[in-house]
């Protein structure tokens, strides 16, 4: 843990080589060095911002239909309205350049929802297993082992499948409802929303057992240390000693896997909006325009690539920002 | 040794047990089926049919107490009333419900109860009503929507020879390639060699089989058909009928030059993205035995080092190799879901999201059934190997 002790201010002693810099001043000169990384992030704010200004940007209704002949190819005028197609349209007349970019809000707030939720979920149950062990550790144990030894995949498949079909199943509350309504401009009437919520549900319900197992794995090596022994002859509560002395700790490993997640999220979304088994059209995510664009590949080729490129460059993007802060952040790496 | 393994296996029957139980109950209370389907048709032209609808709940034993239908599912029991000595033992035990409501039932001695049961069914009802082997038998039962009244054994026979080939040629490429790049890799780390096949084993890794597939499809089936180049078919395991590709010349459908046609394309596009895990798994193994004291005293006694990387590192670095060998079982009857979807690859993985999407259980949970179990025996499995290939391990 050499990147905690440069936090400390250069006391004296003329050791400090340079003039002292603090521990994210180094992670992020490190980071900077790291060239796909960097690219990465750049590619993922344009598409985050673009995503952002999807009301703005697009020059069409996100579900508005018989425009254009379908398949009109890229940079088509408009006959009704004399506004550009920039990427054309698709099957049944849409504009893909709108779609597109409402399915970036979409598919990149599930992605972050997912990331977020099953990291939190997973470091709340980690830190309490490793910290409090006994009846709650062989708890979370138990289902950690139980979720590592059967295939997960199919089982969510199954899962999403039930719930997506009726996905009125689940009760949430209103609030929720609209903050996703909000956030990623779903249109209220219908089941746009429940679907949405219940695949940020189902991901999460899948994907926390990694961020759990290494949050317990750091809070079991820290808590026997000596400053956590201080703190607590001090008279600081559990509370304050996970918080304030063990997560930063763990910090580190977690930001990583939280980018990784990132990835992994708005795969699997993909993955199960491609196969029919996700969020469904008229809500466009890139995983449903690819399937649609996949039965029409034959006569029009270059559909495919309008969702496809999108999600390969955030795909990978994530996973060199994870491979990047990795470098950053581990101390063992010196450059 | 014997008793570890006794123990490892009721577990994984256990295990088996409650998974199958867990996804019997979740996908039967969930919506679509053969009801919802009836109804849905008959709502569009007619009123639905009350015979029609309570032949398919007998047909399907919809009718039944969620208990007795995983047990007659499970073990293909009970099938009737159980007789002993030709005496009938509870008939009249109540195991279902046909038709929801209120009904009285007077018995012979006047007795008036209410029961919540417009038509109760009881055990005796059973009689003659089909019935599978059970699980337990191997038989899971009949399709009920993919291939109308087809055993799901069948399905899956038909379509599982599909699945080993592709799973298992691509699993064996990708280590068959994994095992240089990693060693080389290792043995010339930070070189360029190495830089070079870590970020292509990254974008490898980092794009999702999904992109790759499609663009596969788009590049060498859809583009170099229309540049008149050799090309690659869209999808399919063969061809309906015979095809003439520039320079390679006539393919008869169903020849081994057209099966291996129809190979190229799905094999390389799984065997890219796993290469990506396997390669970086040997860097790693094999860089953490190049650093340990047997294989600097090899270097000191004076062994080529050839000898030092063949013998004496890689042979250690594949130790944990066995480990892994636990997620190749599942996968190669599972096969790739998502992979055998976009090449609309006849396997095991696309039977499952067809099943699916068309509310097909029986097939859907056989194949879940299936890969849990092997999955289970996989860890198994490796757990045994790796005892063997390493003595330093013992099983407790």
């Amino acid at each position: 843990m050499t990147s905690t002790t440069a936090n400390l201010p250069a006391t004296g002693a003329g050791l400090a080589l340079r003039k002292s810099e603090g521990q994210w001043a180094i992670v992020l000169r490190r980071f900077r060095r790291h060239r796909l990384a960097m690219i990465s992030l750049f590619v993922l704010l344009v598409i985050f911002i673009a995503s952002l200004l999807a009301p703005v940007l697009a020059p069409f209704a996100r579900d508005a239909t018989g425009l254009a002949p379908r398949f009109s190819p890229p940079l088509t005028t408009n006959p009704q309205t004399g506004t550009l197609h920039f990427l054309g349209t698709d099957h049944v007349g849409r504009d893909f350049f709108t779609r597109l970019l409402y399915a970036a809000r979409i598919t990149l707030s599930v992605a972050f929802a997912v990331a977020t939720a099953s990291t939190l979920l997973g470091m709340t149950l980690g830190a309490l297993a490793g910290y409090f062990r006994g009846i709650v550790d062989s708890i979370v144990m138990r289902v950690l082992e139980f979720m590592a030894s059967i295939p997960d995949f199919p089982i969510l498949l199954i899962i999403a499948s039930i719930l997506i079909t009726d996905p009125k199943l689940l009760p949430y509350p209103p609030v929720l409802l609209q903050l996703v309504g909000g956030l990623m401009l779903l249109n209220p009437v219908g089941i746009e929303r429940e679907q949405v919520l219940t695949m940020i549900v189902v991901l999460t319900l899948f994907g926390w057992t990694g961020s759990a197992r290494l949050m317990r794995g750091m809070v079991l090596s820290v808590r026997e240390r000596d400053f956590i022994e201080s703190a607590r002859s001090l008279g600081a509560s559990n509370t304050r000693i996970i918080l304030r002395h063990v997560v930063p700790n763990a910090f580190p490993p977690l930001v990583v896997a939280y980018t990784l997640s990132l990835a992994g999220a708005l795969t699997a979304e993909t993955a199960l909006s491609f196969l029919g088994v996700g969020i469904t059209d008229p809500t466009p995510t890139w995983g449903n325009m690819l399937q649609f664009a996949t039965n029409f590949m034959l006569t029009n080729p270059w559909v495919p690539l309008i969702p496809g490129i999108p999600v390969v460059l955030c795909s990978l993007g994530f996973n060199f920002i994870g491979d990047g802060l990795r470098d950053a952040l581990d101390p063992r790496l010196k450059m | 040794m014997l008793n570890y393994l006794l123990r490892r296996f009721v577990l994984i029957i256990a295990m088996a047990f409650i998974i199958s139980f867990a996804s019997f109950t979740l996908l039967y209370s969930a919506p679509g089926g053969p009801l919802e389907q009836l109804a849905s048709l008959q709502s569009t032209t007619r009123r639905p049919d009350p015979d029609e609808i309570e032949r398919i709940m007998k047909r399907y034993d919809l009718d039944l107490d969620i208990g007795i239908r995983f047990l007659r599912w499970l073990i293909g029991h009970p099938r009737g009333a159980i007789t002993i000595n030709g005496q009938d033992i509870a008939p009249t035990f109540q195991i279902g419900c046909l038709k929801p409501g209120k009904a009285q039932l007077v018995y012979p001695d006047g007795r008036i109860e209410e029961i919540n049961c417009a038509k109760p069914v009881y055990l005796r009802d059973l009689n003659g009503r089909p019935v599978s082997n059970g699980v337990v038998a191997l038989d899971f039962g009949r399709s009920q929507q993919l291939a109308r009244e087809q055993p799901v054994s069948n399905l899956i026979n038909t379509r599982l020879g599909h699945t080993l080939l592709l799973m298992g040629v691509s699993t064996f490429l990708a280590i068959a390639i994994a095992i240089p790049i990693g060693v080389y890799s290792a043995v010339k780390q930070y070189s360029r060699f190495d830089y070079f096949f870590t970020t292509i084993a990254f974008f490898g890794s980092g794009m999702p089989t999904l992109f790759t597939g499609v663009m596969g499809i788009l590049l060498f089936a859809l583009i170099f058909k229309g540049l008149g180049l050799p090309y690659l078919p869209a999808g399919l395991a063969e061809s309906n009928r015979d095809v003439t590709i520039p320079i390679f010349g006539l393919i008869r459908a169903g020849s081994v030059a057209d099966r291996i046609w129809h190979l190229i394309l799905p094999v390389s596009v799984l065997t890219f993205f796993s290469l990506a895990g396997w390669t970086r798994f040997i860097r790693s193994s094999m860089l953490e035995v190049l650093r340990q004291d047997y294989v600097r005293t090899a270097r000191a006694k004076g062994l080529i080092e050839r000898v030092v990387i063949m013998k004496h590192a890689l042979r250690n670095a594949l130790i944990p190799f066995v480990t892994l060998l636990a997620g190749v079982l599942p996968t190669l009857f599972g096969g790739a879901i998502i992979t055998e979807s976009v090449f609309s690859w006849p396997g095991i993985g696309k039977l499952f999201i067809n099943s699916l999407t068309a509310s097909d259980y029986p097939v859907a949970i056989a194949y879940l059934l299936i890969s849990t179990f092997l999955t289970l025996v996989g860890f198994l499995l490796s757990d045994v190997l790796y005892t063997i290939v390493d003595p330093r391990i013992r099983m407790t």
